[in-house]
This record gives C-alpha cells, sequence and structure tokens, in this order.
C-alpha cells in the first residue's frame, strides 16, 4: 500500500484533473468543433504550455518575469532551423553552420532540443540575473527579453531579421498541442511537490525565515528559471510548427502581457491557476470575437463593433482582480480528496 | 465545480460555424484584417478588388455564376491570419485574398496552399509571396519592392543623366531592404554610374542629422539619392534632408505614393516615386481614371495611393485564368496563369511562370512632385528581369 501521506498522493489528483480537463476539451473540439475552433483550441494549449512556464517561476518564486518569452523565440528559431527543408534554408539562412544547414530532422527529435536550447541559455544567463531581487530581477528579465528580441532581429543571415523565416512543416494537431500541455502540467507539477519547489515557496512567503533554515534563494530560483525555460522553449518549438512561419514580431510584448495577464487571472501562485486562466481568457476571447463577426439570432444579426473585443478583455480582467485579487481560483489548487486518495470529497 | 462551467461554456460555442457554398456560386474568401493597422492597407485594396468583382457579376458572373464574397478578420494577427483563412476555406472559398504584407498574409495563404486552393496577396511586394515563401498556389498581383528600387535608378540614368548615387537605407522592414536590393542590383549595370556613399537609419529615428552630415560632407552633391523607406519615417527623412539644403533629386518606392504627407514638406520638388497607376487624375490610360472616379463612387473617398490597384487587378488576372480554365480547380486555374505573359491590365502588363508568381519586372509611372504637386512625367520598364536566384538569396 502506498504511503497516504506523501506529498505526491495528497496532490497528485491536481495535476490530474487538469490534463482529463483539456484532454475533455480536446475530445469536444474535435468532434463538433469547426476547423478555426480547433486551431483556437490548439493554440490554447500551447498558451497553456507558456503560462504554465510563467507560473514555474513567477508562481514558485513570486518575482514577476517579463522576460519569459525570449525562451519562446530560442525554441522557436531552433526549430525553425532544423526542421526547414536544406533547399530552402541555404538560400535564406545562409549563416547558419554548414552542418545545420545539412539538417533536417523531424518534430519528435528537434522539440526536447530546442526545449533543452532554451534551457541551456536559461543556465547560462540565470546565474547572473537571479542574484538579482524584486524589481531589479524583473527588470533584468525584461532586459533579457529586449536583449533576444534584437539579435533575432538584425541577425539576418541566421534568423532572417525582421522577415518571417518560413518552411517549417505544420504538423502540429490538437492532440500534440494536448500532449504539449499534459508535458508542461507534468513537469510544473513535480518541480512544485520538488525539494527545490518547495524551498522556493518557502522563500517566496517568507524570505529571511527561508534563507535563516539555510535555502540559498539564487540557487532554488535558478533551477526554477531553468526548468521554466525548458518549458517555454518546448512552447516555442511547438508554436513554429503551428503557425509554420516565426517571426520576431510574433514573441514580444504583447504575448508577454498576455501570458502574464492569463496567469494572473487565474491566481498566480497556483498551477491550476495557471490553466485556468488561459481557458477563461481564451474562450472569452473567441466569444468576443464571435460577436464582432455577428451572431444571427433570426429576428437579426447581433454584433458588436470591431476592436471592441480588446476593450472588453481588458474590462473583464479588471473586475475579475478587483473582485478576486489573488485571481478565479482564489490561489489555491483544484483537488480531489475522495476515491482513492482517501477522505470525504472536497472540490476547491 | 469552477472548471464544469468553464467546459459548458467551451463546449457551446464549439457548435457554431458553417455557411457551404450554393452550386451556382463561385466563393471568393478575404482573409484580410478588417482590424489592427494593417487594416490601412488591406481595406483599399480589398475595395478595388471588390469593385472588379462587381463589375464581372454585372456583366453575367464568372462561368456563368455569381461571384460571392465571404470575408474573415485576420486582426493583424499571424495565429489569427491562418484560422481566417481555414474560416473562409470552410466556407467554400476557390480562391483565397490574403493581407497585403508577407508577414500577416502568409499564414493564411498556407491554410489554403495546404488545401490545394490558389492564394493571392492582395499588395505583397517580397518575393516570399508566391511559390518561395507559400507554395505553387500561391500568387501576388503586385510588383516586387526590387523593381521600383532598379526602375528608379536606370530611369533617372538614363533621363536625368543621373551618375552619382547615395544610398540611404531604413533598415526598419523587408520591404525597404527590397527597394535597395533591387538598387544594388541594378547600379553595377549603368556604365560609369557611382555609389558615393551609403548609409542606415531607422524608421522611428526622431533625427537623421548624422546621415545628413555625412552627404554634406561629400565633396560634391551626389546626383540622386536612393531612399529606400516607406511611411511613417519616410516624411521626417525627406523633411530633414531638404532643410539641410540638399536638393538632389530623391528617389523612391512606391510606399511614400500618395498627396496626404505633402503639406508636411512645403514645395517639396525633384522628387521621383514610381507608381502603378496615378491617383492623380493624369494617367495616360484614361480608364484608370474612370477607375478612380468609380472607387470614389464606390468608397466617397479617392485612392489615397497606387497601392488600392493591384486589388483590382488580382481579381482581373484570376478571373481571365478562370475563364481560360473553364473551371475554377486550382491547378487548372494556376497553369493558365503561368501562361500568362505581359498579360495587359489596367495597370501594367503581367507575367507569371512557373518560377515566380510574382513581377520582376514591370511597367511603372514615373511622379515627380514640383512645388508640392506631383505629377506623371514619364513611364519607364526596367531592360531586364531580375533574376529570381538573386531574389531569393537577399
Amino acid at each position: 500500500m502506498t504511503d497516504r501521506s506523501s506529498v505526491l498522493w495528497r496532490t497528485v489528483a491536481t495535476p490530474i484533473i487538469l490534463v482529463v480537463g483539456l484532454l475533455v476539451i480536446a475530445y469536444l473540439t474535435w468532434q463538433f468543433g469547426s476547423r478555426p475552433f480547433n486551431r483556437t483550441v490548439t493554440e490554447m494549449f500551447i498558451q497553456v504550455m507558456m503560462v504554465v512556464g510563467f507560473y514555474v517561476f513567477v508562481g514558485n518564486s513570486g518575482v514577476i518575469s517579463f522576460g519569459h518569452v525570449s525562451f519562446m523565440y530560442l525554441g522557436a528559431y531552433m526549430t525553425a532551423w532544423l526542421t526547414i527543408p536544406p533547399f530552402m534554408k541555404s538560400v535564406t539562412l545562409r549563416g547558419l553552420p554548414d552542418w545545420v544547414l545539412q539538417t533536417e530532422l523531424s518534430f519528435w527529435i528537434v522539440a526536447p532540443i530546442s526545449a533543452l536550447f532554451a534551457a541551456l541559455f536559461a543556465l547560462l544567463v540565470g546565474r547572473i540575473i537571479m542574484r538579482l531581487s524584486g524589481i531589479a530581477a524583473s527588470i533584468a528579465t525584461f532586459g533579457l527579453l529586449g536583449l533576444v528580441n534584437n539579435v533575432y532581429s538584425n541577425w539576418d543571415s541566421v534568423t532572417g531579421g525582421q522577415g518571417s523565416v518560413v518552411g517549417i512543416p505544420p504538423i502540429m494537431t490538437i492532440w500534440i498541442g494536448w500532449l504539449g500541455a499534459a508535458i508542461a502540467i507534468a513537469i510544473a507539477y513535480l518541480y512544485s511537490i520538488s525539494r527545490s519547489g518547495l524551498a522556493l515557496r518557502a522563500t517566496r512567503d517568507e524570505e529571511i525565515a527561508a534563507q535563516a533554515s539555510g535555502i540559498d534563494i539564487v540557487r532554488e530560483r535558478w533551477i526554477a528559471f531553468i526548468v521554466s525555460a525548458f518549458i517555454i522553449g518546448l512552447a516555442g518549438a511547438l508554436y513554429a510548427h503551428f503557425l509554420s512561419v516565426v517571426s520576431p514580431s510574433a514573441f514580444f510584448l504583447k504575448m508577454t502581457f498576455i501570458a502574464l495577464a492569463m496567469l494572473v487571472v487565474g491566481g498566480m501562485y497556483s498551477l491550476t491557476g495557471a490553466v485556468v486562466g488561459v481557458v477563461v481568457i481564451s474562450g472569452l476571447i473567441d466569444v468576443l470575437k464571435r460577436l464582432e463577426k455577428g451572431i444571427d439570432l433570426g429576428i437579426g444579426t447581433l454584433a458588436i463593433p470591431n476592436g471592441v473585443q480588446e476593450i472588453a478583455i481588458g474590462l473583464i480582467m479588471i473586475g475579475i482582480l478587483m473582485f478576486l485579487p489573488t485571481g478565479l481560483t482564489r490561489n489555491q489548487e483544484w483537488t480531489w480528496t475522495g476515491w482513492p486518495f482517501g477522505g470525504g470529497s472536497k472540490g476547491s | 465545480m469552477r472548471f464544469v462551467k468553464t467546459f459548458g461554456t467551451l463546449t457551446a460555442v464549439a457548435a457554431l460555424w458553417s455557411a457551404p457554398a450554393l452550386a451556382d456560386e463561385i466563393v471568393v474568401g478575404f482573409a484580410t484584417a478588417e482590424s489592427g493597422f494593417m487594416q490601412a492597407y488591406d481595406k483599399p485594396a480589398q475595395d478595388a478588388a471588390m469593385i472588379r468583382i462587381k463589375e464581372i457579376n454585372d456583366a453575367g458572373g464568372l462561368l456563368g455564376k455569381q461571384i460571392k464574397v465571404v470575408n474573415a478578420d485576420t486582426k493583424t494577427d499571424q495565429a489569427e491570419g491562418a484560422k481566417a483563412g481555414l474560416a473562409v476555406l470552410d466556407q467554400g472559398a476557390e480562391l483565397v485574398v490574403v493581407s497585403c504584407d508577407y508577414d500577416f498574409g502568409s499564414p493564411a495563404a498556407l491554410q489554403a496552399q495546404a488545401a490545394g486552393k490558389v492564394s493571392f496577396f492582395l499588395c505583397a511586394e517580397s518575393i516570399k509571396a508566391g511559390i518561395q515563401g507559400v507554395g505553387p498556389f500561391s500568387f501576388s498581383s503586385s510588383v516586387l519592392a526590387a523593381v521600383q528600387g532598379a526602375t528608379m535608378s536606370e530611369w533617372a540614368y538614363n533621363k536625368k543623366n543621373a551618375r552619382t548615387f547615395y544610398r540611404l537605407l531604413d533598415s526598419w522592414t523587408v520591404y525597404n531592404k527590397g527597394i535597395c536590393d533591387g538598387f544594388d542590383w541594378m547600379l553595377p549595370r549603368l556604365a560609369d554610374a557611382k555609389l558615393v556613399g551609403e548609409d542606415t537609419f531607422k524608421n522611428d529615428d526622431a533625427s537623421i542629422a548624422a546621415q545628413i552630415s555625412r552627404i554634406k560632407a561629400l565633396p560634391q552633391e551626389p546626383d540622386a539619392i536612393m531612399l529606400c523607406t516607406m511611411m511613417p519615417g519616410a516624411v521626417s527623412a525627406i523633411k530633414q534632408i531638404r532643410a539641410a539644403g540638399i536638393n538632389s533629386m530623391i528617389l523612391n518606392g512606391s510606399g511614400v505614393d500618395g498627396s496626404y504627407w505633402l503639406n508636411a514638406v512645403p514645395d517639396l520638388s525633384n522628387f521621383f516615386v514610381p507608381v502603378q497607376g496615378s491617383i492623380y487624375g493624369d494617367d495616360p490610360n484614361p480608364k484608370v481614371n474612370e477607375f478612380n472616379a468609380k472607387y470614389k463612387e464606390f468608397t466617397g473617398t479617392d485612392p489615397s495611393s497606387q497601392y488600392v490597384y493591384p486589388g483590382y487587378v488580382l481579381i482581373d488576372v484570376w478571373s481571365k485564368a478562370v475563364e481560360r480554365a473553364g473551371t475554377t480547380d486550382a491547378a487548372a486555374v494556376v497553369a493558365e496563369l503561368e501562361k500568362m505573359n505581359e498579360e495587359p491590365t489596367l495597370f501594367g502588363p503581367r507575367t507569371f511562370t512557373n518560377e515566380i508568381h510574382h513581377q520582376n519586372r514591370g511597367r511603372y509611372l514615373i511622379v515627380e512632385t514640383t512645388a508640392g504637386k506631383p505629377k506623371v512625367v514619364d513611364e519607364w520598364t526596367i531592360s531586364e528581369k531580375i533574376p529570381v536566384d538573386y531574389l531569393v538569396s537577399r
């Protein structure tokens, strides 16, 4: 019999609920949704990965990061470099090393490589940035984003500069999207119950007490930074296959702020919050977009003017944060304490 | 539980959509920007396309069927662009018209390509907007940016006796680089023409004083400045060049066409722009002036720049190809389009081959602005085509 008091046993219901919940969404969409709607949901899964990646760092450390979208760049462009057919990239990306120009690998190999590349980058820069704390660390991550954006926008022979890089095989399906989200949730969960995750959350809640107990803040933040970079790098790889073109303008401020908004609306300090934030915000955006298009009510068409969607999303987010400052989940995890996890049932 | 509610909403939302095409209609889908900054570029060209569609429908339709138009908004966003492409394809689009710019139009064009349908960029001017960046069913109806740079330099050399050129590039967009690429290709072909200097700036630079002082430092003012830039930064750059007392002729791409900004640089002279058709009422082809009147009747305003015209051209060449093929089947239509060699349109001839679905040569009208008044003064077609290999390698 498993030891029922272990952390794993008490909390494993959360990732299971989330992953199964997303599976239900995926199945219903695949069964009943139109093709554009399938793409919306696939994109939502990639956003789940991205926001879960943000959560691993922001949620556990309490340090807001504006720089994690740089790992999207790293993942997406690495995927582009390794999956575009050689005859295309040898003309457009001539600055790449020869062996890269000759390589054309499959998605299943390239996606983990892209994620590892992002993690490796985080390993190098994290050592420096993680020494900072509070707002200085946030601004430093923002600087990182600016730096990566500038390199990718201007290194023409390697990244194609401002223009789009084309030729990435469009293999994304809703199921690969779901799988990516499930992997992201699993990694985030395992990290958060790990020794490092617990230690990092201790520093978030009581920094001085945690330090007095012998926790090395810099080291724990550094680990979270690397894990989150891995997840977001993987999201970048999937995003590249999703759009099949990558351009530097896709991964910048808009993406950063929408990801942070989703995380804050859902509940910044909980994994459930990260996932719920994405599902709710993308659901709302989709409903509003349909209203902009107009919905036929038989007696007439109900439509709101173009552009209202962006305003409405802003207002709704303000509303949510006014009444639920800790997010829709109030920073709680969805759990299940019924069978087989023992004791009576209780939702959050 | 909260997540049950979320699922409910999502599934309810999922069950919407779908409008099958009728057999006596041909559907043309516009996956273009109806909101966001690209709308300013897409809307005028799309209006011109609608005018051509109306003309065809009024004359009895295409293959005896009426053309039905469906729309989806890309919201000036790449991910939305792909969805918009799928949305119009699901409504039976035989032709997918996509955003003016390669970056924003390609996601929808790639969906059309994957579905085996023809796609046309409204006015993209990059070699990628076609076979090279989307696939064999994708076209653009405009003329490559490189042709604009090549046209201006060859014309100035031959007609204005320009021998010394200065190259000033705004490295903001691929379009700007494209103009200068064409200039770079043409210059060595012009005997004893010389590049006396080159420099770059960024569209949002408040001041280009440093660049200007380098021009002023030359022993002699260059005959012509090849200015590869676009709005909005172009206005400030031009103003500063003239304010510094540099009176060389300024050569540009089509991106600065239009008179809406001219009062910002009073009495601008010696300023040249290549255009596919004139919006100033003085086009040598009277039919273009008729079109301008029709456009005003249709939209309530005059065309603001030459970028309305490619929209008209694309419906024109596509419908001709459909008539000739006798079907809307993509492979047959593409084969007919690729047979077009110097096919006359209101706005210059169009040639498509199985190597390039864009114009690497094209007739341009030259508009000269004198004392703030733009006027067509000449027309020019470059002496040879810019090779595809050169264009792709830039």
